[in-house]
């Protein structure tokens, strides 16, 4: 009899943490900063939700392996969206790429110019950045 | 009624509303918000699978919920691999 209410009582607070970890979800703003992660964090109190459920019904392998699974699975969600979409902490992501073309003569690449504008490089002043070229034309026969 | 299966439909019933939550919340802008939600779907439905083969005995239930939580977290670690990127 007494572990029927134990159970039940595990089953109860199971299903208040689920009720409040859905309000939680669903009621955080969505201008907030890191707002992902805290919603990872909610879902990590819906987690403990079920471990609770999975022992009042009396699956205690079920509660060991979700127990041992559900941080994995919070922390690959939060890496993916660290590495991928966190414009506001990760600052690899604000970087733009410039792609180089060292085959296009007539396109020169910004640090390149910076370089030849430094006061330290009078040579590459004076030899590389006044260059002279000419064009061959060949006449058909 | 004995408490314990009030409990037990309660637990459904709270399930039940996180499912359409995690719904809701897997349609935010971000592909980490749909892995989350997605993620989130699949533990409730086993939580309500166990919770039902409880009530009515039927012990292959218990089997489909330990696949669905394991596959389910191999998903979904799988797919944020591939959304993390290589670097």
């Amino acid at each position: 009899m007494i572990v029927e209410y134990i159970q039940s009582a595990l089953l109860l607070i199971a299903a208040f943490l689920v009720i409040v970890s859905a309000v939680g979800l669903l009621s955080l703003p969505k201008d907030m900063k890191n707002v992902v992660y805290g919603r990872i964090h909610i879902v990590g109190i819906f987690d403990i939700a079920c471990i609770i459920a999975m022992i009042g019904l009396g699956q205690y392998l079920l509660a060991g392996i979700y127990f041992i699974i559900a941080p994995f699975t919070a922390h690959a969600i939060a890496n993916a969206f660290y590495k991928s979409e966190d414009v506001e902490n990760n600052a690899e992501l604000n970087e733009v790429e410039e792609e180089v073309d060292d085959t296009n003569p007539f396109i020169v690449h910004k640090s390149k110019i910076q370089k030849l504008e430094d006061v330290e490089s009078e040579k590459l002043k004076t030899d590389d950045r006044f260059t002279i070229s000419t064009l061959d034309i060949v006449e058909e026969k | 009624m004995d408490i314990l299966i009030i409990s037990k439909y309660i637990l459904i019933i709270a399930v039940m509303i996180m499912m359409i939550a995690a719904l809701r919340a897997s349609a935010y802008k971000s592909t980490s918000m749909g892995l989350l939600g997605s993620s989130v779907v699949v533990v409730a439905f086993a939580m309500a699978l166990l919770v039902c083969g409880e009530m009515y005995n039927l012990t292959f239930y218990r089997d489909i919920s330990l696949a669905l939580i394991f596959f389910g977290f191999v998903g979904t670690v799988a797919f944020a691999i591939v959304a993390g990127g290589d670097k």
